[in-house]
């Protein structure tokens, strides 16, 4: 159940990463910082006495806040993508300490999003898994809307050809503004319910948050071959819940013997085959052609 | 009606590297002309196109559509009244979305983008009509991704997107260079086609002569920065190729010879 509820939360992960790696072309690595600062807002709020709806909005308000100061060292002073979200998720390890005061902080008996349907009876496990279902789909098929309405494809169109989408009107600098705010938004929302699901908020929570969601994003891609935005999109989804399913069993056979501490290393290996194997599928299939027209 | 009075353009002004491209341009293109540009290379025929489109910013002159004076618009805010083709077919459209989705995009130029679909099966019966003139059967592809198709059929799906809205000028940058001369000269007939029935306002540049005097109703031959030449009407329809060819040894007075092949053997 664990492993289902971290794979919807972090679905939320992969649709951010979507939406800068393949829409805008755009590769942010804020998210590290802005999935911490999703927590630590909404943890503080929460202990602070905000209510924690209210606290988990600020966290999506902070972590689009985040995108845009890596679009804006982008985009007003061209400093290259890669370093200006590095620099700002770099900032952004200070301002989480600075958020919480402390290194972590605990939400055990605190109330959570989850605390009205607590009424309902259902046992908390499931519980957390469906609310954050449904929260997911949710918004997963609120994006697929988006970006087939005008100013989504706008979005599509900066990412893929910048120059033609200047051509037709569209201003290319206001959609990457845009499009880095939701995606580190939507980040932060998932670090806002990964906080209050498990019950607490920690400093060094996001290290990795990137190549997760990039995982995710590129195990769906491998899956679902489609142009269809709705089908991208749930494959985001999908794509994280297989990737930590994957990890879930790496991690419990234990006739493999890895251990926790070797989730890195295991990420990078299933990212990179991911990426390598399509290449080598290509050129495999480039060599049989040129075979063909040889015989 | 589109007005350059005295447009200039230098690039990196003040640099070793400065270079002067247009000096002085006046030009006045009236509602429904066909205007093609001829000119060697660097004579700035390109940067007039992209400065009209606001890619370029004009250092001195003015520049007016109708009445207005657009010269310190952006790019984006003069997409309302200018269309564009460009020379390279990947550049015009987006290769990795569908046809009906840049169709779409073209349909959306100079309007707001707001948070309606873009697609609906209104647009969708509008693009399937303006599809099937082409005769290249993509009417039934309107979910084929765009990088599917060949160079010519993207630069014709390009000329049918730059005339989905109304434009002050549709602005062509030689989108016939790229193509084999065959799939150029259908590509020309499409052009002739949409801006006949369209009654579109045309600026194109072209490498080739005899494309320059078989389209449009004016030639204009840019040479260093300047409108050199400007034919039209009777004086235009007596002119060969051969003519146009010595009207270039004319302006290289020290006996530089015309060594671009391309404007000779343009289709």
């Amino acid at each position: 159940m664990g492993t289902l509820e971290i794979g919807f939360i972090f679905g939320l992960v992969a649709l951010g990463v979507y939406l800068t790696f393949r829409v805008l072309d755009f590769p942010d690595l804020t998210v590290d910082g802005s999935f911490t600062m999703g927590a630590a807002l909404a943890a503080a709020l929460i202990i602070s006495g905000v209510n924690p709806y209210l606290a988990t909005i600020s966290a999506v308000f902070g972590g689009a806040a985040a995108g845009l100061v890596t679009a804006w060292l982008n985009l007003r002073f061209n400093i290259l993508h890669l370093l200006a979200s590095i620099l700002t998720m770099t900032a952004l390890y200070t301002i989480n300490l600075r958020i919480m005061g402390k290194p972590n902080l605990a939400l055990i008996m605190e109330p959570t999003v989850l605390s009205p349907f607590q009424s309902l009876g259902i046992p908390s496990m499931y519980l957390k898994v469906i609310f954050v279902a449904v929260v997911v789909i949710a918004i997963g098929l609120l994006l697929a809307w988006f970006l087939n309405t005008q100013y989504g494809m706008a979005m599509r169109a900066t990412g893929a050809n910048p120059r033609m989408a200047q051509a037709n009107g569209i201003v290319v600098n206001q959609k990457i503004y845009a499009g880095l705010a939701l995606s580190n938004g939507l980040v932060a929302l998932a670090g806002a319910l990964f906080a209050q699901t498990n019950g607490f908020a920690d400093s060094t929570m996001g290290v990795g948050t990137i190549v997760v969601g990039l995982a995710a994003v590129i195990v769906g891609e491998s899956l679902f071959n489609s142009r269809s935005m709705l089908v991208i999109v749930l494959s985001c989804i999908i794509g994280s819940l297989l990737y930590r399913l994957a990890i879930a069993v790496a991690l419990n056979a234990d006739f493999i013997g890895f251990t926790t501490s070797d989730l890195n290393l295991i990420t990078a290996v299933l990212v990179g085959l991911a990426l390598i194997l399509p290449q080598l599928r290509r050129e495999w299939k480039a060599r049989k052609a040129a075979k063909g027209d040889a015989a | 009606m589109i007005r350059c009075e005295q447009l200039k353009v230098t690039f990196n002004p003040g640099l070793a590297t400065e270079k002067r491209a247009l000096c002085g341009v006046d030009l006045s293109i009236p509602q429904g002309e066909f205007i093609t540009v001829i000119g060697s290379n660097g004579a700035g025929k390109s940067t007039l196109l992209n400065t009209i489109a606001g890619d370029i910013r004009s250092s001195g002159g003015r520049l007016y559509f109708d009445d207005r004076d657009v010269t310190a618009l952006s790019a984006a805010a003069r997409t309302r009244d200018v269309a564009r083709v460009f020379q390279d077919p990947l550049a015009g459209t987006c290769g990795e979305m569908t046809i009906e989705e840049n169709m779409a995009l073209a349909y959306g130029r100079g309007k707001r983008g707001g948070l309606k679909l873009a697609l609906n099966d209104r647009l969708r019966t509008l693009f399937r009509e303006q599809l099937s003139r082409l005769n290249l059967g993509l009417e039934d592809r309107l979910d084929a991704q765009m990088g599917l198709l060949s160079g010519g059929q993207r630069q014709s799906v390009s000329l049918l997107m730059s005339a989905l809205q109304p434009s002050k000028i549709l602005l062509l940058d030689e989108h016939t260079a790229a193509l084999d001369p065959k799939t150029a000269a259908l590509v020309m007939e499409i052009t002739d086609q949409i801006v006949t029935e369209k009654k579109l306002t045309v600026l194109m540049v072209t490498h080739s002569m005899r494309q320059a005097l078989d389209h449009g109703t004016r030639t204009l031959m840019m040479h260093e920065g300047k409108v050199a030449f400007d034919l039209a009407g009777e004086e235009r329809s007596n002119y060969g190729v051969k003519d146009l060819l010595n009207l270039f040894a004319q302006m290289r007075p020290d006996g530089e010879e015309l060594d671009d092949d391309k404007l000779l053997l343009g289709a």
